[in-house]
């Protein structure tokens, strides 16, 4: 089951990069490539266009999802989003790093990415702001085991034990 | 006119001050906020990166709520924007991800029909309200240098945000010229804050934030302007960390748009918002008076990066 999502990931992400023609133009324009060159969003897309493999060694998480690559590619391939695709393969196979794991942990905890504490809230009242309504923790748990989420964490988690170990 | 309003977990819990310029600028344009049990937009970088149908759905679960109750979502983070516009045209275009998503939502009682408008303080203002009407509410210009910061998840990608013109921005621009600011332009304007990378590599991202304030140095801003609560902490608490690490020397005042707005249309109890900030800038009282604009080290306690 998951290998076949896997499959069809990797088989559509070859689909959507195929008319890149090396141009660079993504490079160029990305920030991240200007001070930190092992992020390169043609020789990833390189790699799936002429060995069909989708580099996932760990640099796919440096992309700042910016979308500079996005706004300027001339075929209109959409860097950022095959970056976004290589990095929910790489979450599925237990590499995503910690701080994404704990973000969506935080998600699940308040339903919140910053997470609210005692402080934050006296600033609120302090300034006179209204109370925020929070979601109900029992929905967002369902999105979290509906959507498959609770597997990924889980995956990253045993790799992060395994690198203990 | 009433909206949903979606102000992020960032600006609810990390820059309330933010928040609190919004709600004391926006009746003054006949707009009512209305609060929802939202969750994070979420973020793309983490929860999108981790599961996109977890994203998707999730977006689509804080869209629903606006539209049970016939209300707009008005955003005032360009990282909330950018989430939810994106996962609304997702949702439009692909009919059988809508269905998957509203099989979870019906668990939850609540359907995605994609009737909600998806629209950011930014629009509002230069948009809908329009320049001559904000300029008709100015009782206190303020002259200073600055440049500003639309924020990518503002700018791009351009086929599906509509902000501005995402190569060459201007309307921020535009917005600041009416409260008797003076924009500068500057190299790296579309350029990242390097907000995005923050916790997975911070020093790239504190290196695309140097190469982002050199830029922005070069043309000797007295403050530099931001639509989003992400990109202040960047600019505002990042330049320290930034300064620190590769030993540069930046000390910029960062402002969110409605609290200058705020401070131009005279309104009570703007100090409370300028006690927030940690790199201060004494604003002119009046405009015979705008030579002196000093820029000091505060050690109020915004949130750190």
């Amino acid at each position: 089951m998951t290998d076949d999502i896997q499959n069809q990931k990797l088989a559509a992400l070859k689909e959507t990069a195929r008319p890149c023609f090396q141009c660079g133009i993504c490079s160029s324009s990305c920030p991240v490539f200007r001070v930190a060159p092992e992020l390169n969003p043609r020789i990833s897309v390189d790699s799936i266009i002429t060995k069909g493999v989708v580099p996932r060694e760990g640099n796919e998480w440096l992309c700042a999802y910016c979308l500079m690559c996005d706004q300027r590619c001339p075929m209109g391939v959409s860097l950022a989003e095959i970056l976004m695709e290589i990095k929910n393969i790489s979450a599925r196979e237990g590499k995503a790093p910690p701080d994404v794991i704990e973000s969506a942990e935080s998600l699940m905890g308040d339903g919140c990415l910053s997470p609210i504490s005692g402080r934050s809230e006296k600033i609120r009242t302090e300034l006179g702001l209204p109370y925020l309504p929070r979601a109900d923790p029992t929905d967002v748990m369902k999105i979290f085991k509906a959507t498959g989420a609770i597997e990924v964490i889980e995956a990253n988690k045993e790799t992060t034990q395994e690198a203990t170990e | 006119m009433k909206y949903a309003f979606f102000p992020g977990c960032t600006m609810a819990y990390r820059l309330q001050f933010a928040e609190k310029s919004i709600r004391m600028v926006v009746p003054k344009f006949d707009i009512d906020l209305v609060d929802l049990p939202f969750t994070c937009c979420p973020e793309p970088n983490a929860i999108r990166a981790l599961s996109d149908d977890t994203w998707l759905t999730f977006a689509a679960r804080n869209i629903a709520l606006a539209e049970n109750e016939g209300l707009d979502i008005l955003t005032s983070c360009a990282g909330c924007h950018e989430s939810l516009s994106l996962a609304k045209h997702e949702l439009e275009k692909n009919p059988e991800r809508k269905e998957r998503v509203n099989e979870i939502l019906k668990d939850l009682g609540l359907e995605y029909k994609g009737s909600s408008v998806i629209i950011h303080l930014h629009q509002i203002l230069f948009d809908e309200i329009g320049i001559e009407t904000l300029s008709s509410k100015v009782k206190r210009p303020i002259p200073i240098k600055v440049v500003t910061h639309t924020g990518c998840h503002l700018l791009r990608p351009e086929r599906i945000l509509h902000v501005d013109n995402a190569e060459v921005p201007v309307k921020l621009d535009l917005l600041c010229e009416t409260l008797g600011m003076e924009p500068l332009d500057y190299m790296d304007k579309t350029m990242c804050c390097g907000a995005g990378v923050r916790k997975t590599n911070s020093v790239t991202s504190y290196a695309v934030l140097r190469e982002k304030m050199t830029s922005m140095q070069m043309v000797e801003p007295d403050a530099i302007v931001v639509f989003c609560p992400t990109c202040f902490i960047t600019f505002e608490s990042g330049q320290r960390v930034a300064n620190r690490i590769f030993g540069t020397d930046f000390m910029l005042p960062v402002f969110y748009y409605t609290e200058l707005l705020a401070i131009a249309m005279d309104l009570p109890d703007t100090e409370l918002l300028l006690n927030e900030h940690r790199v201060k800038l004494e604003l002119p009282k009046s405009e015979e008076s705008t030579k002196e604009t000093g820029v000091s080290r505060g050690d109020s306690m915004a949130s750190s990066p």
